[in-house]
């Protein structure tokens, strides 16, 4: 967050007399200004010699912290944006396809969760082999090393967008999510879920800035009556757009998927399919 | 003062600037009751009235949210035809960034469809447009944005006040917990200088509620906040949810009791939003699938329960393509 005195350089208003007027207050960067109750400053201001220049001021800063935020869209734009962009990638296998009216929306966050030996991974080569472009893969080994990976990728995509107006890039995998998420969930302290829930917001940025779709996968723990429900706790509940189910009929090559959670479609439906090696 | 100044300012005092009647006439008209589609219509609401929706995940809370955005959007009237929204604008803050805009004009064009039959498709795309020009969007990714967000918004506002004219506003806020993990672990440096704040949990939503204390009280805003139960909460969600599945075992029949009994989720939210809140709906789903007759689908029902006011009975309803729909 830039301090004041560093945005003195940009907008000369923001001059020592009130940089000093604000530090009497406790600000001295744009992010204090935000946790502080405008409308008192507003009001000292006023009281004080040169009170226009610091309404001025004041106004300057506002127009920095408007730049902070996400634009405001309209209903409209939104509409054009999500039928321009935000296009369904098959999965490649129908059954999924049906049940997803078409497959992974670009633009969400799909978990797909299920025990171990259960056909995630086997899913994934399916999901590829749709996707007409290369395939980067990226070995992390903890949730630091993910967010590396991301913040690259990120600049990357931006750098493109900037050069060329649009990215390569249509999917993101990562297996497994909770893997990485797992080992620092404690049952108490927050820094876990914290991470977790940032981790997942900037998979949702990149999902809707760039048009990419997010897969990614879960594993299972027992539940209540010994079925098993997925892990991550109830926080993780809240975080994907899509949330599915896979589970195998014992020894066979059937694979049931359901649907937990979906932005437009009614919960609890499921499809059956089968993967041929 | 002399006397005969003290005894009519007295008496001036005494009558009073305005009767109950001419009062309670202005209230209504500056600030009128609006009518909000099922669950939230047991409750006149008005504006300067915060509505909290909570609920575990998945409790239909968004899709509340999208049909109330739905009967705000639509104008009265429009062509001699009589569409029955309110036309207010709906600002729309979305902090778990999972908004899916083609679900809001799915049901906004079912809405249309209905009124207009099936014919006059030309008018059917400039009523949606129409509709989904008052609907107004933004994600926030941390609390930082959402306070950049909000500060911001007066203005904006204000320059929509100049140009259209005074409108009534929603503003819904989905969910206002998305930051609550990451604000609370964010550490407490010690910062240089004396009054500095630091972004804590605490911090953050005063002055969220600072603000919105502020916009409601300058620009008529009914405010409709949606909340995850993300802490504490027990087993029973999850056999409520896993019991869909076609190997699941019988239904609870008691499951319906459950609903009149204390909530079983923990309040994580500081005691300033606690207060701030001034309704308050719980949502959860329900055991009972509801049978269609038409269609092959069985539609989960989930079941509403009004705590403030508290209301001893419950809501149950279903959500199909077109909406949020009651059954009784």
């Amino acid at each position: 967050m830039a301090s004041l005195k560093r945005l003195e350089t940009e907008f000369p208003i923001l001059d020592p007399d009130f940089q000093s007027f604000c530090a009497l207050r406790g600000i001295f960067t744009v992010q204090d200004f935000l946790i502080r109750d405008l409308q008192s400053l507003v009001a000292d201001a006023e009281q004080q010699p040169s009170s226009e220049r610091f309404m001025q001021a004041i106004n300057q800063v506002l127009y920095v912290i408007d730049g902070l935020h996400q634009p405001w869209l309209n209903g409209v734009d939104l509409m054009e944006d999500a039928q321009k962009n935000k296009h369904v990638l098959s999965t490649g296998c129908e059954g999924m396809d049906f049940l997803l009216r078409g497959g992974l929306r670009r633009g969400q966050v799909t978990e797909l969760a299920g025990p171990s030996s259960s056909g995630k991974t086997q899913m994934q080569p399916r999901v590829l082999q749709e996707v007409m472009n290369s395939i980067l893969c990226h070995s992390v080994y903890d949730i630091f090393s993910m967010f590396d990976v991301l913040h690259c990728l990120e600049s990357k995509l931006k750098y493109q967008v900037m050069c060329r107006g649009d990215n390569d890039e249509r999917l993101i995998i990562i297996d497994s999510i909770s893997s990485l998420i797992t080992p620092i969930l404690g049952s108490s302290g927050s820094q876990g879920r914290a991470l977790m829930v940032s981790a997942m917001s900037l998979l949702k940025k990149l999902a809707h800035e760039y048009n990419l779709a997010v897969l990614v996968t879960n594993h299972t723990v027992g539940g209540d009556g010994g079925i098993p429900k997925p892990a991550l706790g109830e926080s993780w509940k809240t975080l994907p757009h899509v949330r599915l189910l896979l589970s195998r009929d014992c020894g066979s090559n059937t694979y049931q998927v359901s649907l937990l959670k979906h932005p437009s479609i009614a919960s609890g439906k499921a499809a059956k399919f089968i993967i041929n090696d | 003062m002399s006397e005969a100044a003290a005894a009519a300012a007295t008496k001036s005092w005494i009558n009073g600037d305005e009767s109950a009647r001419q009062m309670l006439g202005r209230a209504q008209a500056s600030r009128p009751s609006l009518s909000l589609p099922a669950p939230l219509h047991r409750i006149p609401l008005r504006a300067g009235n915060v509505v909290e929706i909570a609920g575990p995940s998945p409790s239909a809370k968004t899709q509340l949210l999208i049909q109330t955005a739905v009967s705000c959007i639509l104008p009265k009237e429009r062509n001699g035809v009589h569409y029955g929204g309110l036309g207010h604008s709906v600002l729309f803050v979305d902090l778990d960034c999972r908004f899916d805009v083609l679900r809001l004009v799915e049901m906004l064009r079912h809405r249309i469809v209905q009124v207009n039959g099936c014919s006059c498709t030309a008018d059917d795309e400039e009523i949606l447009k129409l509709s989904m020009r008052q609907f107004s969007y933004i994600r926030c990714y941390d609390s930082c944005e959402l306070l950049a967000a909000l500060k911001t918004l007066h203005h904006r506002l204000e320059k929509e006040k100049e140009s259209n004219g005074i409108g009534g506003h929603l503003l819904m806020i989905d969910s206002i917990g998305a930051f609550h993990w990451v604000d609370r672990a964010s550490t407490s440096l010690p910062l240089g200088g004396k009054n500095r704040k630091y972004l804590s949990l605490q911090n953050v939503l005063e002055v969220v509620v600072e603000d919105l204390r502020k916009l409601m009280s300058a620009h008529p805003m009914l405010v409709i906040v949606t909340k995850a139960t993300i802490v504490g909460t027990t087993g029973n969600d999850f056999r409520r949810n896993y019991k869909r599945w076609p190997s699941a075992g019988t239904f609870d029949a008691s499951s319906e009791l459950e609903g009149l009994r204390e909530p079983y989720f923990r309040e994580y939210m500081p005691p300033i939003w606690q207060s701030f809140v001034t309704h308050r709906i719980l949502v959860r789903g329900s055991d009972d699938h509801i049978a269609m007759p038409k269609s092959q689908e069985n539609n989960t029902a989930y079941v509403s329960e009004w705590l403030l006011p508290r209301l001893n009975f419950l809501d149950k309803f279903v959500v199909r393509n077109a909406g949020v729909f009651l059954v009784s």
